[in-house]
């Protein structure tokens, strides 16, 4: 247990003076929601964070759905024309809407066209968010009314807390960012590794009365709870500064982020100890980790076409879905699925990094 | 006995590193391990310490296998390796904290230990700077700091004084010295051919994965090389003291130059005093004893020198 906690703090203590590491932490998530951030406040100007985006509504005026489209807050993000089906998808590819929300028999489905920019991005997210979890039900909630929401390919009713508030576009943003930038930081568990274990440095560890176990336990709390850390600091500057709204189930979303940082460690202990070579590993990480955040949209709203009902299994797409739900309100049923495979895909990858460990350290 | 290994292997694909070595290492000694690059030395000592894995052979430390009772034997043993091992970024008192600490140490013990380790290396100054920041040779103190905190029963060194100033060198040395007079037994690699004459009380010569000497430094020097050599300086010699000096025993050649004799016997003849009864009759102005190095001994056991031109780091 000695060897435990002294490796741990020897751990945490190197990782937050290696350069990398500590760029990775505190510059990278501040420089990126400064930039990006302050382009988004500029860009949105107003009351409202979101330019009202023209929707085509394939769905009875009158019906349920229409009526759950104008209420309350949600109103003010979309302009709509409501029309039927063949039109409303006309309109999309002709470019004159940004979105279409079509109900047919099977439920309602949101439509739009692959990279239309920033305006359809942000509507879809919103239209997304509405029907994965309500938060247009939230928005109503708002006015203290027992309302809608549309879950899945449903429309339920449902009852949302009150306090909750409609999503805006850097509320998106800082989620996306958050869960990428604690992927990201899985590398730092391949520096503790690579340093702690692999190196001549870690050998010489290994020379000492401290088991294996200890050791190796100790790099690996260290580098977790470095990570989360990091993503900490995203988390409360993000609020502080720009006021994103992190919900009130918040034990709900740090659990959810520790899922990510748990599973971005066992997939990058995974890869050093397969490749011994810790730059190459972080390489692979980092392109790994960009393209899971690719294709999870959450901010970004790029079409995959059919991928797109096997991305929404990605990490980071669970990650959001769990999310949005803790802090909007979602699908409970859903969200502990997705926690339950992001903690089991993390127990997987720590498996096999194991059984790797062992074979290379033998 | 302190450590046995017996007739061990180790193979790599294209290699035999260890080809049946087998040594000792006594209670209370300085043993040196002398080769060139590629001898073995470090492959050695990974698989005395059971971070390699040996094809064949057996390993003891203190009349006990490593695998057996590994955390116990580990406690009483300090290895410096030869390629630094430190967390760079960290403080050099960290450092010394972490491995006291791996080895168990803790509290009032700990830091009044990191102290002393940091003082007696001479790294009180910096103690707080991260190694990265340091000179070669104290990195290298500090390497070896790392491997004393815990007082070890056994110190094994591999070639910690790679590449660093005089100064420096002569520091880490009387440290050694001052390590064995405490009681500690020490293990000493290197391919430093001085110091191993400095501070071993024993040496194995290793190459190619073997054992082919045995013995201290002068044993050595005295039963590898076949001949010795004295230079005596004569003033006005006559022209048949060379002759009279060709005919004491062991004396293999006589070479004159001008007032200079330079008398080539065999190795351990102990003549000296017979040649200098020939000399006495006529004014001696000196006498030098070419004595035979362990260089001279390796080149004469290996057929190789040392240091390879270039080994620098
Ligand atoms: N992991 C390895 N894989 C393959 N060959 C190895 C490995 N480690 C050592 N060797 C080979 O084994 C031989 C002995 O190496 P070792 O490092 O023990 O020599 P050494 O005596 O310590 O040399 P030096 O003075 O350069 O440190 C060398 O020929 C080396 O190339
Ligand atoms: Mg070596």
């Amino acid at each position: 247990m000695r060897g435990f906690f002294a490796t741990f703090r020897m751990g945490f203590k190197y990782l937050w003076r290696s350069p990398v590491s500590a760029a990775i932490l505190i510059g990278f998530p501040i420089v990126m929601i400064l930039i990006l951030g302050t382009a988004l406040s500029s860009y949105i100007s107003g009351e409202t964070d979101l330019e009202p985006a023209k929707v085509a509504v394939a769905a009875d005026p009158q019906g349920e759905l229409a009526a759950f489209l104008r209420s309350g807050e949600i109103a003010r993000f979309f302009t709509y024309t409501f029309t039927d089906i063949n039109e409303a998808r006309r309109l999309v590819e002709a470019g004159e809407v940004t979105a279409a929300v079509i109900e047919d028999a099977s439920g309602t489905e949101v439509f739009c066209e692959a990279g239309e920019g920033f305006d359809a991005s942000l509507a879809l997210a919103v239209v997304d968010s509405y029907q994965e979890i309500g938060s247009a039900a939230a928005a109503a909630a708002a006015q203290g009314r027992d309302v809608y929401g549309i879950l899945g390919q449903e429309i339920a009713v449902r009852d949302v807390p009150l306090g909750m508030r409609v999503p805006s576009a850097t509320d998106y943003y800082a989620v996306t960012m958050l869960v990428m930038i604690l992927m990201m930081c899985g590398t730092n568990g391949i520096e503790m590794f690579g340093k702690g274990l692999l190196s001549d440095t870690g050998s010489r560890s290994l020379l000492t009365p401290v088991s294996k176990a200890a050791h190796v336990g100790g790099l690996l709390a260290a580098s977790t709870v470095t990570s989360f850390l990091q993503g900490m600091v995203t988390f409360v500057f993000t609020a502080a500064v720009y006021g994103v709204y992190w919900g009130q189930r918040v034990p709900l979303v740090l659990l959810a982020l520790f899922a990510v940082v748990l599973l971005s460690q066992s997939i990058c202990i995974m890869l050093v100890l397969l490749f011994k070579r810790p730059d190459a590993a972080s390489g692979l990480a980092q392109g790994l980790f960009y393209v899971l955040t690719l294709v999870s949209k959450g901010y970004s709203k790029i079409n995959f076409g059919a991928a797109d009902a096997v991305f929404q299994y990605a990490p980071n797409a669970m990650a959001h879905t769990v999310i949005f739900g803790a802090i909007y309100g979602g699908n409970e049923a859903k969200m502990a699925l997705y926690l339950g495979l992001l903690f089991a895909a993390s127990a997987v990858f720590f498996a096999i990094a194991f059984i790797l460990g062992r074979r290379r350290l033998a | 006995m302190i450590v046995s290994m017996t007739g061990i292997v180790k193979r790599y694909a294209r290699h035999t590193a260890l080809d049946h070595l087998t040594m000792e290492v006594r209670k209370g000694e300085v043993l040196g391990l002398l080769g060139p690059n590629g001898a073995g030395k470090t492959t050695a000592i990974r698989v005395l310490t059971g971070l390699t894995a040996a094809d064949a052979g057996k390993t003891a430390l203190f009349g006990q296998e490593m695998r057996a009772r590994a955390a116990e034997i580990k406690r009483r043993i300090g290895v410096v390796p030869q390629d630094l091992a430190l967390y760079e970024t960290l403080p050099a008192r960290e450092n010394l904290w972490y491995f006291g600490k791996l080895y168990g140490m803790g509290g009032a013990q700990l830091k009044s230990r990191t102290d002393e380790v940091l003082e007696v290396l001479g790294l009180t100054e910096v103690a707080k700077k991260p190694p990265k920041k340091f000179s070669g040779g104290m990195k290298r103190r500090l390497n070896i700091g790392c491997a004393v905190m815990h007082r070890p029963e056994l110190l094994i060194l591999d070639e910690p004084t790679v590449g660093i100033d005089p100064q420096s060198r002569s520091h880490i040395l009387d440290f050694v010295t001052e390590m064995n007079a405490q009681g500690t037994t020490v293990l000493y690699t290197s391919h430093y051919m001085e110091e191993v004459e400095r501070i071993c009380s024993r040496v194995l010569i290793v190459d190619a994965g073997r054992v082919i000497a045995d013995g201290s430094v002068a044993e050595l020097t005295r039963t590898v090389l076949f001949e010795e050599t004295v230079v005596i300086e004569v003033k006005n010699p006559a022209p048949s003291l060379p002759d009279s000096i060709k005919n004491i025993q062991g004396v293999l050649r006589c070479d004159t130059d001008g007032h200079i004799l330079t008398v080539t016997s065999t190795a351990g003849s102990a003549n000296l005093a017979r040649m200098l009864e020939c000399a006495a009759p006529f004014v001696i102005l000196g006498v030098t004893g070419k004595r035979p190095t362990l260089e001279d001994a390796f080149l004469a056991l290996t057929g190789k020198k040392l240091r390879d031109g270039g080994e620098g780091e």
